[in-house]
C-alpha cells in the first residue's frame, strides 16, 4: 500500500521557483496497478523520483505501509528505499556484471550472505523466466530480457511497492505485452502495489487497473480504467481508446462516431440498432476490447436514418453517438474525431 | 688542418659508446625510469581517483552535489593542468626541496611528476565517470546502496575499462615527464639521452634511448589495451 498525501515538489525558490508537482493525492492498494500518464513535462518523472525516494518532496508525504518515508533523515531514507522496488527505462544494469550479479546487487548492498544471495537470485531469475540466462552479460540479452533482470533486481528485497518508471518505453510492442503480463502476474503473486509511470497510452490499457492523468503537476483525472473508458466525458478515457481511421461511408449515408458509454453495452448492438432502425449498419472502423471483463471501445458506423432516431437507438444500447460531419473534401480523415488527435501523447 | 680533422675523428671515437657497453649504461637508467614512473603512478592513482570521484559527485546531479566546493576543487585541478611540465618543475623547486630535502634525483622528480599527474588523472577519471549512464547510479541508489557502495559498484566499477584506458595514457605521459625530469638530473633514460646523446653527440646512445622509449611506450599501450579488453565483457567474450 502506498499513499501520497499533498505531495509537492518545487525547484528553486523566490519568484523563479518552479512547482513541478502540486499537492498530489494518490493511493495504490496492494494488488492494484495504477498507471500515471500525461504529456511530457507534466511532472511524471519527478513524481517517479519522489515515489522512489530518489528526490525528496518539498512538502507532503510518501506513506508506505503506514510510515511516512519522505521526512526520514538521509541515512534512514536510504534504508527506506528498499521497501520500494524501482524498474527504470532501459533497465540500467551494470554492464560488467552478469544477470545474476545484477539481481544480487541490492542483496549485496544489504550484506546478505553469499549462500542466501545465491538462492534468492536463482528464485528471482526463475520468477522472471531468465534462469537459463543467469551467467549472461547485459550485452548478450535482448531489451526485454534486460528489463526482466531489472524487474528481478527491483524485487530482490521483497518490496511491497513496485515503481515502474517508463519501463516499457523503447521496447517493441510484443516485448511490452510480455512485460505487462509479467508485471500483472507478479502483482497477483506478490500482492504488490504497482505505480506504472508511462506516456504510452496503449500500454496503460493493457496493464492498469486504475489510471491518473497528470497535467502541469496536478492530477486532473483519476479513476478505475473501466470507468474512464466507458465515460465519454473523460479526456483520459478517450485518449486511452484507439480511434482507427474509418472507411468512407456509402453515398447518402452519414458516418457516426460511437463510444461505449456504459458497462452494459450488448455484444450484438450492431444487429440490435440495425433491427430497430430497419436498415443495415455499415461498420467503417472499430476497436473493441475487454477491460476487467467489461467490453469497451469505439466504432464508426455509416447509416441513413434521421439523426434523432439514430441517436436514440444508440443511446438505448448504452452507446454515445455523434454524427461526423462530412463537409470536408476527405471524408476518411474527418471521420476521425479531432479530440483524439489532440490527445496523442507520444 | 689535418690535425684538426683527426682530433675531431678522435673526439667522435671517444664519444660513441661501444655497443657492448650499452647495457651497463641503459639498464640502471631503465630501472630508474621504471621506479620514477611506478612511484608516481601509485601516488597519482591513489590521490587522483578520490579527487575525480569527488569532482564527479559534487557536480550538479552528483551524489553529494555541492557547487561551491566543486568550483574550488575544479579550479585547483585546472591550475595543476595549466602549467607545462618543465615550467611546473622549475617553479616548485622550493617546495620539492622542502618535501624531499633535495632538488635532484628520483625523489625530487617524483614531486613535480605527481603534481602534474594527479590533476591529469583526476580529469581523465572524471570524464570516464561522466560517461557512465546516470540511470545506473539511480538504480544503485534505488537498490539501497550507501554512497561508498554506489561509487564502488555503479560508478568506478562500471568505468573500469575506461579508467584503465586513461591510466595507459597517463602512464605514457609520465614516461615522457620522467625524460623531461631527467634533464634536471633526475636520472633515468631521459638523463642518459640528454647527457650522452645530446650533450656528447653520442649517436649510439641517442638511438638506443629512443628505441628504448618507443619499446616502453609500446609495451605500456599494449598492456593497457589488453587490460581494457579483459575488463570489458563484450570485448572479452567476442568468440
Amino acid at each position: 500500500m502506498i499513499t501520497l498525501k499533498k505531495l509537492t515538489k518545487v525547484y528553486g525558490n523566490g519568484p523563479g521557483a518552479l512547482t513541478v508537482l502540486d499537492n498530489l493525492d494518490i493511493e495504490v492498494a496492494p494488488g492494484e496497478i495504477l498507471a500515471v500518464t500525461g504529456p511530457s513535462g507534466a511532472g511524471k518523472s519527478t513524481l517517479a523520483q519522489c515515489i522512489g525516494l530518489l528526490e525528496r518532496p518539498t512538502s507532503g508525504q510518501v506513506i508506505v505501509n503506514g510510515e511516512d518515508l519522505a521526512s526520514l533523515p538521509e541515512r534512514r531514507l536510504r534504508v527506506a528505499r528498499r521497501r520500494i522496488g524501482t524498474i527504470f527505462q532501459s533497465a540500467s544494469l551494470l554492464s560488467r556484471s552478469t544477470a545474476a550479479q545484477n539481481v544480487a546487487l541490492p542483496l549485496q548492498y544489504l550484506g546478505v550472505t553469499p549462500a542466501e544471495t545465491k538462492a534468492r537470485v536463482a528464485e528471482l531469475l526463475e520468477r522472471v523466466g531468465l534462469a537459463h540466462r543467469a551467467d549472461h552479460y547485459p550485452f548478450e540479452l535482448s531489451g526485454g530480457q534486460r528489463q526482466r533482470v531489472g524487474i528481478a533486481r527491483a524485487l530482490a528485497l521483497r518490496p511491497s511497492v513496485l515503481l515502474s518508471d517508463e519501463a516499457t518505453s523503447g521496447l517493441d510492442p510484443e516485448t511490452t505485452l510480455s512485460m505487462v503480463a509479467l508485471l500483472r502476474q507478479l502483482r497477483d503473486d506478490l500482492d504488490l502495489a504497482v505505480v506504472f509511470v508511462t506516456h504510452e497510452m496503449d500500454t496503460v490499457l493493457h496493464v492498469a487497473d486504475t489510471a491518473a492523468r497528470l497535467e502541469d503537476g496536478r492530477i486532473v483525472e483519476q479513476g478505475r480504467l473501466v470507468d474512464l473508458v466507458t465515460d465519454h466525458d473523460s479526456v483520459l478515457g478517450r485518449a486511452l481508446q484507439p480511434r482507427p481511421a474509418a472507411a468512407a461511408p456509402a453515398p447518402g449515408s452519414t458516418p457516426w462516431a460511437l463510444s461505449y458509454d456504459s458497462r452494459a453495452v450488448p455484444a450484438d448492438w450492431l444487429q440490435r440498432v440495425s433491427a430497430e432502425l430497419g436498415e443495415p449498419l455499415a461498420l467503417l472502423a472499430a476497436s473493441i476490447q475487454s477491460i476487467d471483463g467489461t467490453s469497451t471501445g469505439t466504432a464508426t458506423v455509416g447509416l441513413r436514418a434521421p439523426a434523432h432516431q439514430a441517436a436514440a437507438a444508440f443511446a438505448r444500447q448504452g452507446l454515445h453517438a455523434v454524427p461526423v460531419r462530412t463537409a470536408g473534401p476527405d471524408p476518411v480523415s474527418t471521420a476521425v474525431p479531432r479530440a483524439t488527435e489532440e490527445l496523442q501523447w507520444a | 688542418m689535418g690535425l684538426n680533422i683527426s682530433a675531431a675523428v678522435q673526439i667522435r671515437a671517444l664519444a660513441d659508446t661501444p655497443l657492448p657497453e650499452l647495457p651497463a649504461l641503459l639498464v640502471p637508467a631503465l630501472g630508474e625510469t621504471l621506479a620514477m614512473v611506478g612511484i608516481v603512478m601509485l601516488i597519482v592513482v591513489s590521490l587522483g581517483t578520490p579527487i575525480a570521484v569527488a569532482l564527479h559527485n559534487m557536480a550538479p546531479g552528483g551524489l553529494f552535489e555541492h557547487r561551491g566546493t566543486y568550483s574550488v576543487l575544479s579550479w585547483i585541478v585546472n591550475i595543476g593542468r595549466s602549467l607545462p611540465f618543465l615550467v611546473l618543475m622549475a617553479a616548485i623547486v622550493p617546495f620539492t626541496r622542502f618535501v624531499t630535502g633535495t632538488n635532484i634525483g628520483i625523489a625530487a622528480a617524483v614531486v613535480p611528476m605527481s603534481l602534474a599527474g594527479i590533476p591529469f588523472f583526476a580529469r581523465l577519471v572524471e570524464n570516464c565517470l561522466r560517461d557512465v549512464p546516470r540511470s545506473v547510479t539511480a538504480a544503485a541508489r534505488a537498490s539501497g546502496g550507501s554512497p561508498l557502495q554506489i561509487i564502488r559498484t555503479a560508478q568506478l566499477g562500471e568505468a573500469v575499462p575506461a579508467i584503465l584506458g586513461g591510466l595507459t595514457i597517463n602512464t605514457i605521459a609520465m614516461i615522457e615527464y620522467s625524460a623531461i625530469a631527467g634533464t634536471i638530473g633526475a636520472g633515468g633514460i631521459g638523463y642518459v639521452a640528454v647527457t650522452y646523446g645530446y650533450q656528447r653527440f653520442d649517436q649510439t646512445v641517442m638511438l638506443a634511448t629512443v628505441l628504448l622509449l618507443i619499446a616502453m611506450v609500446t609495451i605500456v599501450q599494449l598492456g593497457g589495451d589488453a587490460l581494457v579488453k579483459a575488463t570489458t565483457p563484450h570485448l572479452r567474450r567476442r568468440a
